[in-house]
């Protein structure tokens, strides 16, 4: 029991006046957290109970379009109109699915939870996992009869992966090499390129005809929009756009049909047939046509992002800002204004059925999971592809935009829980108190959403790489971090990572890894001066942007034999028609259609290089404690026998993170150095480069083959967190944390980062808790213009488990009345005081 | 330790040592209305025997021993010029002259010192940056230690700057003071969050280190000038110590003479074993007393007895501060 349990049960309430704040709480306690419907319970427990499998279908389908009259047929067509017509193959052939209990329909593969198979990219992969498929970290579910046609359909696609088509030739080898062990940097383009927050709103307000109807007039004019000729690239593209259409909407039909089979089955109840009858209208009319109501909104929605599922790639298909796509629909729902912030003026009847609307379509999201063979999950766990939605932020003229809907998609969330959707809150100057504390209040459960993101500084970062005001500020999140102005965007946000320590390994050792178990003996990066010729600190930052200029040119080198393959083997017609600038220019995203493009490299392992940075130019050239040259001879025996100085470096030395200045100076320098190395390059579509800062999981496969570092940093270890500190230096609370991150350059970050900070569930507790938080937190995203947090809020079960291995335990918070914590220290005893506390609430 | 003058048992007022601080803290949601800073002050004329902070006791620097960080390098021996470390970790602190090279040294951070003096500019500069988190959360600066009553020209002079730049200040305070001589500090603070203990004077004396006369007087005067607007807000504080100041006898007690007094809500502070480790630190502080954990019927049962006297009780970070005696300068 909680003390303010306790206590509560022996007072009454207060009389008398409320202040604001306290209407506020209220309002929050009244309108958060509304239980869920049966029928959600329901929903969810079957999505837990669900074990993962593969879905076959897709490869089994474009395998037959492949080997069909149809498909003979096409080869002798343009690539694009071959491609547009295997997916609508795919979308003709899939057998519709409709599930019990349901509001939104559309199955994301043949499973109910499943992973699609991807030919193109590396989903062959998984064949390194088929002899322990049920028994691998993330268990795979698959029939003996299945797993040969996985073996078939494997050896059938493998050759047509992009990497086989780009890599597969003499000179590329090593780099194909590279890939499967990855150091320096991992291509992720290699897979696939996807993270795309698409045209919803247009979806939704037009459908699908508009864009259908303009493709045909360019087609029957032969003419673009702008009256000059299409050329036979141009008018195929056009061709492919009606196509996808035509697929799309076949789908749509076999699951209303399917959903009227269903309905006039005589198990169904009355309840469920109205219900039914309902949805399979809707599945008739949307997504071709503008959606009459809330739930249609989401429903064409929800099938054109099955669509694009199924088309190419799945990582990071984000829904975009749905609380303002579907506002208007939500208004018509209730009878008031959608700009109104009066919660209260709805009745509970209908937010109680909105909500549920919105808990269905969020649960839609967990029907898919990525196909990663664990030697690549090591990079990319959590079994996400990061189904993003954004909520509230600033209009197209910087007014607030939060709507009644921007609460209701978290309710629906905080009801469900599960690892998707990715739920992202927008704060800025107006965000309104009631929001922010319902997402604090969501933040509270601990399931780590939704992550805030500040409109200052991504609407600023955005601008800076040439985005229109107007266009920035409607920003919504790809995938986890990633920023794009939606529909008007083709970014291959997630195109590469960097092991950006690894960079200074290098720098420090002529372009070679230092020896070890770690280390390759190849000459990994530039020839750079030997350390004995590093005389001073900018002698060592020279030879680091070396490495990171000749890391960046390579990824640069690889990409560019991948993006050919990409627009002629991997066109998609359907990301391209809810992408602005395509149906203008006659050109697929992939052919550099869309308004703005970008290519998006992310560094992994920021702090540990600042700190590095930081540690060798005050040990060495400030403290003079010792030469650079014996300096680095202990870094390549990964401190053998120098445990005290190993030790020195990592708790007596200056870390960022703690709002010092110095340290925080050197993490952003290594900032600086990767976006200067990122800026010089663009696409080969015409799109710029910008840099990111998150790792994925990649800090723990990238840091175990990955040197000792200065920081004191052990050989192997993994790597510090997007821009997170090194984890155990920050000594200092969450205020310093939150200024030395808000300190960093990242006006110049238009990819976005990650910053992640932790606290037990029982510090952050209730409304004292939420009130903390949500301060904090405006402090630090409106006042200072920080760009990204999450917040982890640990349980007492996390915390045991991380207590087991002694490195793990997080450096977390302790806050206790008139106490004074020393944060670095965590003592054992202390730990356990902690979960008890978090574990019983008896404090 | 026993130590029934608080003057005595601090080497003295007269001595007047330069006022240490052993810690600022930031982002404290328990201790006043908001998020604070919590500037703790070294030196405290009672000894209570759960106190969470023994490194707070003494007026004087000191030199401890974190011997969960210590890696027993013996760099903290070598370093010694006066021969008083013998191994890591321990020493004769007679022959200690407080060089602090071994803190210097210590590559494991496992060598501390408590205390260091700081001028009013060096904690101003050290709360600045969380001025807009204050703002922001109707929080501020809560002086802390410790007792800040016995550094009044220092405390005083960190609460009139704060209060010069609006900024909210609380005292927390265990009530052992002349009250005269800290007027000055009270003139420039907003609330002051009083600490409560042992009702009875010899069970306080055992407990505590010192009778609680002096405690009841000062609760009485302070919240008499509160309730006319001539002095800070007040705000009672009861620890709530298992089998110590949880017995209803000691609740009773507190909740009569804060009845009679007028105080209309008190914080019942649960007690919690965070600070039992830190005894090892220091070389000469009596082990924590094994109390066990606090049940939450101590604490519904204080809380009752509270209620039956007209004072509601709250969570620390969870009070309702309006109940507050007096009158609210800001905020």
């Amino acid at each position: 029991m909680d003390i303010t349990d306790a206590i509560a049960e022996t007072t009454t309430p207060l009389p008398g006046d409320l202040g604001r704040d306290e209407v506020v709480d209220l309002r929050v306690h009244a309108s958060v957290l509304p239980p869920p419907t049966a029928r959600i319970v329901r929903l969810r427990e079957v999505m837990r109970a669900t074990p993962c499998s593969i879905c076959l279908e897709r490869p089994r389908l474009l395998r037959a379009f492949e080997r069909s009259r149809e498909g003979k047929l096409a080869d002798k067509e343009h690539a694009t109109i071959r491609r547009a017509k295997a997916l609508r193959y795919v979308l003709q052939h899939r057998a519709p699915r409709i599930y019990d209990d349901e509001l939104i329909v559309g199955n994301m593969s043949s499973k109910r939870i499943g992973a699609n198979y991807y030919h193109e990219g590396i989903s062959v992969n998984i064949l390194e996992d088929i002899a322990r498929l049920e028994t691998r970290a993330v268990p795979l579910h698959l029939t003996a009869a299945e797993k040969r046609e996985l073996l078939k359909l494997g050896l059938w696609g493998a050759t047509r992966s992009i990497a086989a088509r780009s890599l597969g030739r003499p000179g590329r080898l090593s780099h194909f090499a590279h890939l499967l062990r990855p150091r320096r940097y991992i291509v992720t383009e290699e897979a696939g390129i996807s993270h795309q927050v698409g045209g919803y709103a247009d979806v939704v307000q037009c459908g699908l005809i508009r864009v259908d109807s303009r493709a045909a007039a360019c087609i029957a004019s032969g003419l673009l929009e702008n009256g000059s000729p299409a050329n036979a690239d141009q008018l195929a593209f056009f061709a492919s756009v009606r196509i996808a259409v035509e697929g799309v909407v076949a789908m749509a039909t076999h699951l209303a049909e399917a959903c009227e089979a269903r309905a006039a089955a005589a198990t169904t109840t009355p309840e469920r047939r109205d219900e039914l009858r309902i949805i399979a209208a809707g599945c008739r009319h949307v997504p071709l046509h503008p959606a009459r109501t809330l739930q249609e909104g989401l429903q064409a929605c929800w099938l054109v992002h099955v669509a694009l599922n199924l088309e190419d790639y799945e990582q990071g298909l984000s829904f975009g800002r749905l609380d303002q796509i579907l506002g208007p629909l939500y208004a018509r729902a209730v009878g008031a204004s959608a700009s109104a912030t009066d919660v209260t003026a709805t009745t509970h009847a209908d937010t109680s059925r909105i909500v549920e609307l919105l808990a269905s379509f969020e649960l839609k999201t967990c029907e898919t999971i990525p196909l990663f063979s664990e030697r690549v999950d090591m990079g990319f766990s959590g079994n996400t592809v990061g189904q993003a939605i954004t909520l509230g932020g600033v209009d197209a003229a910087g007014d607030d935009a939060t709507n009644p809907l921007s609460g209701l998609f978290l309710d629906a969330f905080a009801q469900i829980q599960t690892r998707e959707p990715n739920m992202q809150v927008r704060v800025h100057a107006q965000t309104p108190e009631w929001f922010l504390h319902k997402a604090m209040a969501v933040v509270q459960l601990g399931s780590g959403s939704p992550a805030l993101f500040g409109d200052a500084a991504i609407i600023g970062a955005l601008q800076a790489v040439g985005v229109a005001e107007a266009h920035a500020r409607d920003y919504a999140v790809i995938g986890c971090v990633e920023i794009a102005s939606p529909g008007r965007t083709y970014n291959s946000s997630d195109a590469a990572l960097i092991n950006l320590p690894l960079c200074l390994e290098l720098a420090l050792n002529r372009g070679r890894q230092f020896p070890g178990p770690h280390g390759s003996r190849k000459q990994l990066g530039a020839r750079t001066p030997p350390v004995a010729e590093l005389l001073t600190f900018e002698d060592v930052v020279a030879a680091f942007r070396a490495q990171v200029v000749d890391a960046v040119d390579e990824v640069a080198q690889v990409l560019s034999w991948l993006e050919p393959c990409y627009r002629a083997h991997r066109t998609t017609p359907v990301n391209s028609m809810i992408t602005e600038g395509c149906v203008e220019s006659g050109r697929d995203v992939t052919w550099g259609g869309a308004m703005y493009d970008m290519t998006a490299l992310q560094a992994v392992g920021l702090a540990d290089t600042g700190d590095s940075l930081h540690a060798l130019r005050r040990l060495v050239f400030d403290d003079k404690a010792m030469s650079l040259t014996a300096f680095v001879a202990i870094l390549t025996t990964d401190f053998a026998d120098q445990e005290p100085l190993r030790l020195r470096l990592q708790r007596r030395f200056e870390h960022y993170g703690n709002g010092d200045r110095r340290a925080d100076e050197m993490t952003d320098l290594a900032a600086n150095i990767y976006a200067d190395a990122i800026g010089s390059h663009s696409n080969s579509r015409g799109g710029v480069w910008i840099p990111g800062f998150y790792s994925m999981t990649c800090g723990t496969s990238f840091g175990s083959v990955t040197g000792a570092l200065p920081n004191g940093r052990h050989a192997g270890a993994r790597l510090s967190n997007g821009f997170s500190p090194v984890d155990g230096s920050d000594a200092s609370g969450p205020t310093a944390l939150l200024r030395s991150a808000a300190s960093l350059s990242t006006q110049r970050w238009a990819n976005g980062g990650a910053l992640n900070i932790k606290f037990d569930a029982h510090t952050v507790r209730g409304r004292v808790g939420r009130d903390a938080l949500a301060s904090l937190f405006r402090t630090y995203l409106v006042d200072q213009a920080g760009m990204q947090v999450q917040i982890n809020v640990l349980d007492s079960e996390t915390l045991r488990a991380a207590k087991l291995d002694p490195n793990a335990f997080p450096n977390l918070l302790v806050r206790v009345s008139g106490y004074c914590a020393y944060f670095n220290d965590l003592q054992p005893e202390i730990q356990d005081e902690l979960i008890a506390r978090t574990a019983h609430g008896v404090h | 330790m026993a130590c029934t003058d608080p003057a005595a048992s601090v080497g003295g007022a007269s001595a007047s040592p330069a006022p240490l601080i052993f810690a600022i803290q930031h982002f404290c949601i328990h201790d006043g209305p908001g998020t604070r800073s919590v500037v703790f002050f070294k030196g405290c004329p009672l000894r209570c025997q759960w106190c969470q902070n023994p490194e707070s006791w003494r007026r004087e620097t000191e030199l401890a021993h974190k011997g969960h960080l210590c890696i027993d390098c013996d760099t903290c021996v070598d370093v010694c010029p006066t021969g008083a470390l013998t191994a890591p970790g321990v020493w004769d602190p007679a022959r200690c002259d407080l060089c602090l090279r071994c803190v210097d040294a210590c590559p494991a951070a496992a060598m501390v010192r408590f205390g260091e003096p700081r001028s009013a500019d060096d904690v101003l500069a050290a709360l600045q940056p969380e001025f807009n988190l204050y703002r922001r959360s109707a929080g501020g600066v809560t002086l802390s230690g410790g007792e800040a009553t016995l550094f009044v020209p220092l405390a005083t002079e960190i609460a009139q700057r704060l209060k010069n730049q609006a900024i909210h200040s609380t005292l927390e305070t265990c009530g052992l003071f002349k009250l005269a001589a800290v007027q000055p500090l009270l003139a420039a603070i907003d609330l002051v969050l009083f600490d409560l203990k042992l009702f009875d004077d010899e069970a306080h004396r055992a407990q505590c280190g010192a009778g609680n006369a002096g405690v009841k007087e000062n609760l009485r005067a302070l919240v008499r000038r509160a309730a006319s607007g001539a002095g800070p807000r007040v705000w009672p504080r009861l620890p709530i110590i298992p089998g110590i100041t949880s017995v209803a006898d000691n609740v009773t007690g507190w909740a009569s003479l804060l009845q009679e007094i007028g105080v209309r809500g008190v914080t019942l502070v649960p007690y919690h074993q965070f600070g039992a480790g830190k005894r090892s630190w220091l070389p000469d502080a009596p082990a924590a007393p094994e109390l066990g954990a606090l049940s939450p019927a101590e604490l519904a049962r204080s809380a009752a007895i509270l209620a039956a006297h007209g004072v509601q009780s709250f969570a620390p970070g969870a009070e309702d501060w309006r109940l507050a005696g007096g009158v609210a300068t800001r905020g």
